[in-house]
């Protein structure tokens, strides 16, 4: 007969062995769902679409005053004024960079882009929507001033907006939220722009 | 460069509005050497005005001097169309591009089919002058091109040259790098008078171009 101490002895062992071996269990999930956490395809902050597409931006040249169109690839959010936005800022900021024909300091250049059906389309004009380009204004602060250069980077937006969102058939801007004269001195941005393609080459004096 | 003196016969009255742009609170670009776009505006329409005058112009100007408190852009406009002027020049500069940029208005001239009794909004008030205002800046591009100045002849939405209903150019003066890479900055004197004569030899041609107003239809 085994003594009553010696069972109770065993049970404990027992328990205590079960419990060791759940917390062993338990312990190493964690570690494998740590470990695994990088391989996990989901994005952390998802965009809608983290693939690239073509789009065509319309650069501008301060030498010969041109606006030239360009295909580049990359990814843009689906939704249509985060869009807008995204592509107005990528343009904006490619002027930046040290090669620029057209150079503008970089930084944050757009704070929205509304896209509202136009509630008075020109006479004669198919009805549309109308692009609000709300920018802010330390881009207009940090912006060369002169008519040409104010002017192509104005005709540069429209191009690649157009380009991109056919549907939009005139574009207003704001700064800061509010209506504004001009971009640095010069180009109006009380005017309401026709969408249009924008491609400028211009061509010299002719006698005749 | 022919510097014969005004012919004999009576030169018609051709009135040159000439707009110093910015003055006052709005000092416009800021240029080189601490130089305001207003004070060069300024003095490059005081070199002009002595060209044109010396060639029989006769001129309205918006400012001879930088006033305290400047015209607004529709108050220049105001004196340009009151003045009945025969041509305008609204006079910039700037230190991005090269040579010096002629604009003109990026309003259409109006629709034939609407009629000539169409009301012209204010800020459409040059599209009727399109024409007359793109043979203006050819002129002047030409005059400039012979003086080896680079040039280049854009248009723009702009004020007061969207509300003029005078031929109307503006005239952007932005540094002149040479083929070989020498830079001239805008504030160069000898750079800013050959710019005002080719402006003049312009003006003269065009005046000598312009169908009598009697003869127009
Ligand atoms: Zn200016």
């Amino acid at each position: 007969m085994i003594p009553r101490y010696q069972r109770i002895l065993f049970w404990s062992l027992v328990a205590g062995i079960l419990l060791m071996a759940a917390f062993l269990l338990h312990g190493c999930e964690q570690a494998h769902k740590r470990l695994a956490t990088p391989n996990d395809p989901t994005p952390i902050a998802a965009p809608t679409s983290s693939s690239t597409e073509d789009v065509t931006l319309y650069l501008a040249n301060d030498a010969d005053a041109s606006i030239t169109p360009a295909t580049e690839s990359f990814a843009l959010p689906q939704e249509p004024s985060a869009r807008a936005r995204a592509l107005i800022e990528h343009l904006l900021s490619t002027y930046s960079l040290p090669a620029s024909a057209h150079p503008l300091q970089g930084g944050a250049a757009v704070d929205d882009v509304f896209l509202l059906t136009d509630p008075q389309p020109a006479i004669g004009a198919r009805p549309g929507q109308l692009a609000v380009i709300n920018l802010r204004g330390s881009f207009l602060d940090n912006h060369p001033s002169g008519i040409q250069v104010e002017t192509l980077t104005v005709q540069s937006i429209i191009g690649t907006l157009h380009a991109a969102f056919p549907q939009v058939t005139a574009i207003r801007f704001l700064v800061d939220g509010q209506p504004h004269d001009t971009l640095a001195g010069h180009a109006d941005l009380l005017h309401t722009y026709p969408a249009t393609d924008t491609t400028a080459k211009p061509i010299p004096p002719s006698g005749n | 460069m022919n510097r014969v003196a005004p012919a004999q016969q009576p030169l018609p009255r051709t009135v040159i509005f000439l707009d110093p742009a910015h003055g006052g609170p709005d000092p416009g670009a800021h240029l080189p050497n601490n130089l305001l776009e207003k004070d060069l505006t300024l003095a490059f329409a005081t070199r002009l005005r002595a060209l044109l005058a010396s060639s029989g112009f006769t001129m309205v100007s918006t400012r001879d001097a930088d006033p305290t408190v400047s015209f607004t852009t529709d108050q220049r406009a105001e004196i340009a169309n009151h003045g009945h002027s025969n041509a305008c020049l609204v006079l910039h500069a700037t230190s991005s591009g090269n040579g010096v940029h002629v604009i003109t208005s990026s309003l259409t001239p109006p629709n034939e089919l609407d009629g000539p009794h169409t009301t012209v909004p204010w800020n459409a008030a040059q599209s009727a002058s399109i024409p007359q205002s793109l043979s203006l800046a050819n002129e002047i591009g030409l005059s400039l091109q012979r003086a080896k100045i680079p040039v280049i002849l854009s248009r723009s939405s702009l004020r007061p040259l969207d509300n003029l209903t005078c031929p109307a150019v503006a005239i952007e003066i932005s540094p002149f790098t040479s083929p070989d890479g020498d830079r001239t900055p805008v504030t160069d004197a000898t750079y800013q008078q050959n710019i005002a004569k080719a402006i003049a030899a312009a003006l003269t041609s065009w005046r000598s171009r312009q169908i009598p107003v009697g003869a127009a239809k």
